[in-house]
């Protein structure tokens, strides 16, 4: 496929969800992290190493920003805190934010990779494709919540990174990526893989609960919900249009109410219009005290 | 877990007792040992075992004392990962970061394979025959009271095991110890409710005041307590539950309570008192004791704002049941008994006992009940190995010389011993002073039945079992070490039992009608027992809490000025690392401290107004003075902590351990005085003070976090209501 071929015909090769000829069904996996619950305990990261053959890549390129956590726990303080004519304290603890692959409808990172290595699959997620990633790392450039991990090293055979014994917790679901390849969030896709073969082979769908992210599975507070949006009966779906948060939407409806919503949903970076598959439940703290 | 159903007789089979080995180890010809186990012959698996498809078996998670079940996922042999076992009362199909971290001390690269004996400077690789020869033949002329044997929290057979063991030879030196056990609080509890944990419903709260007491993140059932917590945020009744959190540094707890309140290090017990006396609902002894703590008094010693006071005396008379909680940062002083006993007292005051405070269920064989761990045997046996009065020391599941406060010169002491024997699964601090160093299986190749300090609903024994085979040939587990020590003393009591697992069998057998299996035949008991990992006891036998309460004769001194050492040192314990054994966890080391972000490191944290007088930035190297020792490490700035105190995480700056651990950080330890709670004689871990100065170093910190503020590019991120402005009643 030349450039020029590409260019001329870029609205069939550019396809985001949601689009009314191509619909999601059956699936269409979404998230909801109820922020008020979260803790910030960090037990969905350590889990999703242990699921996903991350790299502990070490202190020093750690301080080089070359971390590789697909699910991170953002911190947020209020500004006005410990800061000259600010407030001493912060008597309201901390904000923490579990962040990873919005897996968005419409992609900033899909558009811009030159060799399709990402895009959205059938059942809304956004998958990378190792094996055709050259490394070009404009997704990761493109990306709003900055949720994608490139490796600048290979890691399968850099020290101590997998020594001898270690190599045997490897999840063999899992590919272990090589240098030169971007990696993100999948959603756990080899567990959704599992989930949707079984439920093919015995003709149903996949029932709400019956298959787990494994950030979801550790958390310890349940803040994690995951499940198909599609299926009105499932958690997530239900949390989705309890918050009177719409998929398609790149504003809310409830955001226009005078006076604010009284509920807690919302998405982030909505207004960039990249419509991404988690929603976030607002922290809530105590007016009495 | 065992979905598939399958034929039961075959686990033990595949746990390698009673036939081959081969569903576990794959082909016969091979092992996992030497890595070529990719090619499996499947002819003779058990029905259940496919190929690609993980078969799920229960175990105990081993990280802490909490007694979470799990259930290991195994794949062609190997344990890949561990996930809570959602028929567990304590953790229903939870697990924490550091329980996760649990196969990375199985396949972890820094293990002992081989019993090592000191030749000089030098561990000598010797057979498992010559050690328990060289055990025998250094016991053989010493007396029991020359023998002393240190260990961690041990429960369940292997405690009983080990409490004969000691028995044969007349040895009453057993010593448990735990750097950062919850003893002084269990002591104050006995007092105050009469017993030493009870069961906490911090669901059924609806208002949570907790004098630092880390139920979140390290303390004593920190998973159990996070799903309460959800709960309790929830709400009862549709009433979102409120956590007010005391302390002088913030805990993770702290970072998620409504109002987190700092308090002058040590004055929590008159903090305490103050609130019982502007609830002015108390009478008898206690408006008695409380009637001197007014307002103005109690702010002037804790440095907290009378409205405060006055606001959460109000949000508990109005929102019951409350419950108050006393945790390590009340516990840590010389005085911490009396400010447990005053915090505890609050909840007498408040009638939350019987209602969140509740008699906890207890499994009815004394026998195997926890043998609960603290720091005043570690003095204990710090002064007789002081005295010369020990010659043979055992040391088990403990790392004394990387955690015995600085102040009490344990490393000393312990070269007094002659013969010191150590069972280790790393070459720790520890083993690296023994004559003999034992190796031991992984906790998930290892037998065992733990019954939890903690306990959730009901009275539980937890099962552990191997998740796969040895990875090592030359490790041995701990029973199976104990069983042949003992049968040195005493072989014909036991040599009916051929291995650790064995003597299992039969012990649990031998109770199973008081373990639910009733009318069983012995097999289906056993597997049944093997396939659930928890043995849930009915009925069993609860000791009632006090409703009345206890001794109301409280002396709180006021915090104390050193003009030399101006500052309050807090040893913080780390989500993770704890009190170090998890430092060579490469996922714990990279996993960002919950409040600062930083990983692979040691910090010391310090308020931004204490930096700024002291010229102090983000990355200065700054040297922390006790009068028992110094430490250097990098500065941070941190608004989450009282002015006068600085705080230094533990678990970092070990000499040995193993790749991830050494040569990363410092160890406070090593600075702790040590000063002793006056009532339970208890490691006074707070009571240590020191001096700041800067060296003129400076380092970048190694670090996760974000931009301050909770947008970016003037957009929401992380999103925070008032109760005020939102409707939780219809939530899903």
């Amino acid at each position: 496929m030349s450039v020029n071929n590409l260019l001329e015909n870029w609205a069939q090769f550019r396809h985001f969800h949601p689009v009314d000829d191509k619909p999601h069904d059956p699936y269409k996996w979404a998230m909801s992290i109820d922020l008020d619950a979260c803790s910030g305990c960090n037990a969905c990261s350590v889990a999703c190493y242990a699921e996903n053959n991350i790299p502990v890549v070490g202190k020093e390129k750690y301080a080089h920003g070359q971390a590789m956590h697909w699910i991170r726990i953002e911190h947020y303080w209020d500004e006005d805190i410990g800061v000259p004519g600010g407030r001493e304290f912060p008597e309201q603890g901390a904000q923490f934010l579990p962040m990873m692959c919005q897996q968005c409808e419409a992609a900033p990172c899909e558009t811009v990779c030159p060799v399709g290595a990402t895009n959205h699959t059938a059942d809304g997620l956004n998958s990378q494709i190792y094996n055709r990633c050259i490394g070009s790392r404009y997704c990761s450039a493109n990306c709003p919540y900055k949720v994608r991990y490139f490796n600048w090293y290979d890691y399968p055979t850099t020290d101590n990174v997998w020594p001898e014994t270690m190599t045997r917790q490897l999840n063999p679901d899992v590919t272990v990526r090589s240098k030169g390849v971007m990696e993100k969030c999948t959603f756990c896709v080899q567990r959704l893989n599992a989930a949707m073969s079984t439920a093919r082979s015995e003709g149903r769908k996949v029932h709400d609960g019956e298959v787990q992210t494994a950030c979801q599975q550790a958390c310890p507070t349940n803040a994690i919900s995951f499940g198909n949006l599609v299926d009105p009966e499932s958690r997530v779906a239900k949390q989705w249009a309890r918050q009177q948060v719409e998929l398609t939407k790149d504003k809310q409806t409830k955001d226009a109410e005078p006076g604010g919503s009284r509920l807690r949903g919302y998405r982030i970076l909505e207004e960039l219009r990249p419509y991404p598959s988690v929603m976030y439940l607002e922290r809530v703290r105590e007016s009495a005290v | 877990m065992m979905e598939n159903g399958f034929n039961r007789r075959d686990f033990l089979k595949v746990l390698g007792w009673g036939g081959t080995a081969v569903a576990l180890s794959g082909c016969g010809n091979t092992s996992v040992e030497d890595g070529r186990e990719t090619v499996n012959s499947y002819v003779e698996a058990a029905d259940y075992v496919i190929p690609g498809i993980g078969v799920y078996f229960n175990s105990t998670c081993a990280q802490c004392d909490a007694g979470c079940s799990i259930m290991g996922k195994v794949r062609e042999g190997r344990v890949l990962k561990l996930e809570g076992n959602p028929d567990s009362a304590i953790n229903r199909g939870k697990t924490c970061g550091l329980g996760q971290a649990g196969v990375q001390h199985h396949y972890n690269p820094d293990r002992v394979r081989e019993p090592l004996q000191r030749k000089g400077e030098i561990g000598v690789t010797i057979t498992w025959e010559k050690a328990y020869e060289l055990i025998a033949e250094k016991l053989k002329d010493v007396s029991g009271e020359e023998i002393a044997f240190l260990s961690g929290g041990v429960s369940g057979h292997l405690k009983v095991l080990l409490d004969n063991y000691l028995a044969s030879f007349g040895c009453r030196n057993h010593f448990v110890y735990e750097a950062l056990a919850p003893a002084v609080v269990r002591a104050a509890n006995k007092k105050s409710y009469g017993v030493e944990m009870p069961r906490y419903n911090i669901n059924k709260a609806k208002v949570v005041l907790s004098f630092g007491a880390d139920f979140l993140g390290a303390w004593v059932s920190p998973v159990h307590f996070s799903q309460q917590y959800a709960q309790f945020r929830k709400g009862v009744d549709g009433e979102r539950g409120v956590l007010i959190q005391i302390e002088p540094k913030m805990t993770l707890t702290g970072a998620n309570a409504d109002r987190w309140i700092p308090v002058r290090p040590g004055t929590e017990g008159v903090l305490a008192l103050g609130i019982i006396n502007a609830l002015g609902t108390a009478g008898g002894d206690i408006a008695a004791l409380v009637k001197d703590y007014d307002k103005v008094r109690v702010s002037k010693e804790t440095g907290v704002p009378p409205g405060h006071i006055d606001k959460i005396a109000a949000l508990l008379k109005l929102r019951s049941p409350s419950l108050v909680l006393a945790g390590s940062a009340a516990e840590g002083y010389a005085h911490g008994s009396q400010n447990a006993a005053a915090i505890n007292l609050l909840n007498h005051v408040l009638g939350n006992v019987g209602k969140t405070v509740e008699a906890a269920a207890e499994v009815p064989f004394p026998q195997m009940a926890p043998a609960r761990g603290n720091t005043a045997a570690l003095k204990a046996l710090n002064d007789g190995l002081a005295a010369g009065k020990y010659k043979v020391l055992f040391n088990y599941a403990a790392n004394p010389i990387f955690t015995a406060p600085g102040g009490m010169k344990f490393k000393d002491n312990w070269a007094k011993a002659d013969f010191k024997v150590v069972f280790a699964h790393y070459m720790d601090e520890t083993a690296l002073q023994a004559d003999l160093v034992l190796p031991l299986d992984s906790a998930l190749e290892d037998w065992g039945t733990h019954v939890p300090e903690y306990m959730a609903d009901g009275a539980q024994i937890n099962i552990q079992q191997p998740l796969m085979e040895r990875l090592h040939a030359n490790t041995r587990g701990m029973g199976d070490i104990l069983l042949a020590l003992i049968k040195q003393r005493r072989p014909e009591d036991y040599k009916s039992y051929e291995d650790y697992y064995g003597y299992l069998r039969a012990a649990m057998l031998q109770n199973k009608a008081a373990l639910g299996g009733g009318g069983m035949d012995d097999d289906t008991f056993w597997s049944e027992t093997l396939s659930k990992g928890i043995v849930k006891l009915a009925g069993a036998a609860t000791t009632a809490v006090h409703s009345k309460a206890g001794a109301t004769d409280l002396t709180l001194p006021a915090a104390t000025q050193d003009a030399q050492y101006p500052l309050q040192l807090i040893p913080a314990v780390n989500v993770s690392l704890r009190d170090g054994r998890h430092a060579n966890l490469p996922w714990l080391q990279e996993s960002p401290d919950p409040l600062t972000t930083i990983v692979w490191d040691s910090w010391v944290e310090i308020h931004p107004k204490k930096a700024l007088e002291m010229d102090i930035t983000e990355g200065d190297i700054i040297e922390v003075t006790s009068r028992t020792g110094s430490v250097k490490a990098q500065a941070y700035l941190f608004p989450g902590i009282h002015p006068d105190a600085i705080s230094i995480p533990l678990g970092q700056g070990h000499e040995a351990l193993g790749r991830y651990a050494k040569g990363y950080g410092v160890n406070p330890f090593q600075i702790l005085d040590a000063v002793f709670d006056k009532e339970t004689g208890e490691l006074a871990m707070h009571e240590t003070r020191v001096k700041i100065s800067k060296t003129g170093q400076r380092v970048i910190v190694v670090k996760d976090e974000s931009a301050a503020g909770a947008k970016q590019i003037r957009k929401k991120i992380a999103g925070r209501m008032s109760t005020d402005n939102v409707d939780l009643s219809k939530e899903v």
